[in-house]
C-alpha cells in the first residue's frame, strides 16, 4: 500500500512537471483541461456559488468568500450583476412548475447578485455541505445557511447541486473569457500530489 | 462633493488573492456600511496595469509595479458612500505597511511596501478615471441598500 501510494504520487508529480510551463508561474497561459490527467483527481472540478440579493443586502458577501478561501478552494470567476429575468428563467428551468417559482424569480431580481465560480477537489459536493440544507431550519450550525439564515425563502446563497448542473450553470452565468486560470501558492499544501 | 453616491475604485492585488484575503477585505468595507456597486475577478493585462499606474510612469519602481499587478488575478471593485475615497484610504492604511496602524488593512496584513495587498483611489479625479478604466457602465449595478437609513442620518 505504501509502495502503491509512493508510485502513484511520483507518477502524478512527473506528469504535472511535464505539463508545467514558465508562463504559468505568472498565472498566464492556456486554460487547463477540466479533465487533465496532469492533476490530482477532481482538483479542477468547478461549481457555481451565488450570493443572493438578501445576502448582498445583509453584507454577507465577504463572509461567504472568506469561507471558501479558507477552505482552500480557488476562485476562478466573480461578478456582480442585476440578473435579467431570462437568465434566471434558464437557471431555474427545473423549478418553473413549482408553486413558489414566481416569488423566487421576484426575489432573485429584487437586487444584485454576486456570482462566483470556485474550483477544487470535490467542490460541488463540498460546497453543498458548506452551504447547508436548503431549509435553514435544518441547516447545521457552521454552515452558511445554518449561521446566517432563518427562512427557506431567504437562504442567502445558491450552490450547484451536481457536477453536470454546475457545468450548465457556469456556462449560463459566465463567458469563458471571464474565468481566470491561475496557480495558487497554497496548492501543494492543500493537496498531496 | 458627491455625498452618499461618491465612488472609489478598490482592487485586491495579486498578493491579496494568493493569500486568501479577498473575503476579509470585502467584509471590512461591507461592515463599515459602504455599498458594493461593481465587482469582477480579472487577470489584468500588462497594458491595463500600465494605464492604471500611468501617473507613476517616471518612477523607478514603475516596471516592477506593473509586473506585480499583472502577475496574477486581482479582484476589482467599486464601493460607494459618503467620503468613500478618503475613508477608503484611511481603512487601507499607509502605502508603506510599516507606517500603517493596526486596525487598517495594510497594518493588519502587510509587511513590505512592494506587497501591500490593495489599491484605493486617491482623489475624485483618479477614482472616476479608474472606475471607467476597469468597468463598463453596464457593469455598475444600481440598488438601494435596506440599511441606508441606519448608516446615514
Amino acid at each position: 500500500m505504501n509502495m502503491m501510494a509512493v508510485r502513484f504520487g511520483l507518477r502524478v508529480h512527473a506528469a504535472r512537471a511535464v505539463t508545467r510551463n514558465p508562463s504559468r508561474a505568472l498565472g498566464i497561459g492556456a486554460a487547463r483541461s477540466l479533465s487533465s490527467d496532469s492533476d490530482f483527481s477532481g482538483v479542477n472540478e468547478r461549481t457555481l456559488v451565488a450570493v443572493k440579493p438578501d445576502g448582498v443586502q445583509r453584507r454577507l458577501i465577504g463572509e461567504v468568500i472568506k469561507r471558501f478561501e479558507q477552505r482552500g478552494f480557488r476562485l476562478v470567476g466573480l461578478k456582480m450583476l442585476q440578473a435579467p429575468d431570462k437568465l434566471l428563467a434558464q437557471h431555474y428551468v427545473s423549478l418553473q412548475k413549482k408553486p413558489f417559482y414566481s416569488s423566487l424569480l421576484y426575489y432573485m431580481t429584487s437586487g444584485p447578485i454576486v456570482a462566483m465560480v470556485w474550483e477544487g477537489h470535490n467542490v460541488v459536493k463540498t460546497s453543498r455541505m458548506m452551504v447547508g440544507d436548503t431549509d435553514p431550519a435544518a441547516a447545521a450550525p457552521g454552515t452558511i445557511r445554518g449561521d446566517f439564515s432563518v427562512h427557506i425563502s431567504r437562504n442567502v446563497v445558491h450552490a450547484s447541486d451536481s457536477v453536470e448542473g454546475a457545468q450548465r450553470e457556469i456556462s449560463l452565468w459566465f463567458h469563458r473569457s471571464e474565468l481566470v486560470d491561475w496557480e495558487g501558492c497554497d496548492h501543494k499544501n492543500i493537496y498531496h500530489l | 462633493m458627491a455625498g452618499k453616491t461618491e465612488r472609489t475604485f478598490i482592487a485586491v492585488k495579486p498578493d491579496g488573492v494568493q493569500r486568501g484575503l479577498m473575503g476579509e477585505i470585502i467584509k471590512r468595507f461591507e461592515q463599515k456600511g459602504f455599498r458594493l456597486v461593481a465587482a469582477k475577478f480579472v487577470q489584468a493585462s500588462e497594458d491595463l496595469a500600465k494605464q492604471h499606474y500611468i501617473d507613476l510612469k517616471d518612477q523607478p519602481f514603475y516596471a516592477g509595479l506593473v509586473k506585480y499587478t499583472s502577475s496574477g488575478p486581482l479582484l476589482a471593485m467599486v464601493w460607494e458612500g459618503l467620503n468613500v475615497i478618503k475613508t477608503g484610504r484611511v481603512m487601507l492604511g499607509e502605502t508603506d505597511p510599516f507606517a500603517s496602524k493596526p486596525g487598517t488593512i495594510r497594518g493588519d496584513f502587510c509587511i513590505e511596501v512592494g506587497r501591500n495587498l490593495i489599491h484605493g483611489s486617491d482623489s475624485e479625479k483618479s477614482a472616476a478615471t479608474e472606475v471607467s478604466l476597469w468597468f463598463k457602465p453596464e457593469e455598475l449595478v444600481s440598488y438601494r441598500s435596506c440599511a441606508q437609513e441606519w448608516i446615514y442620518e
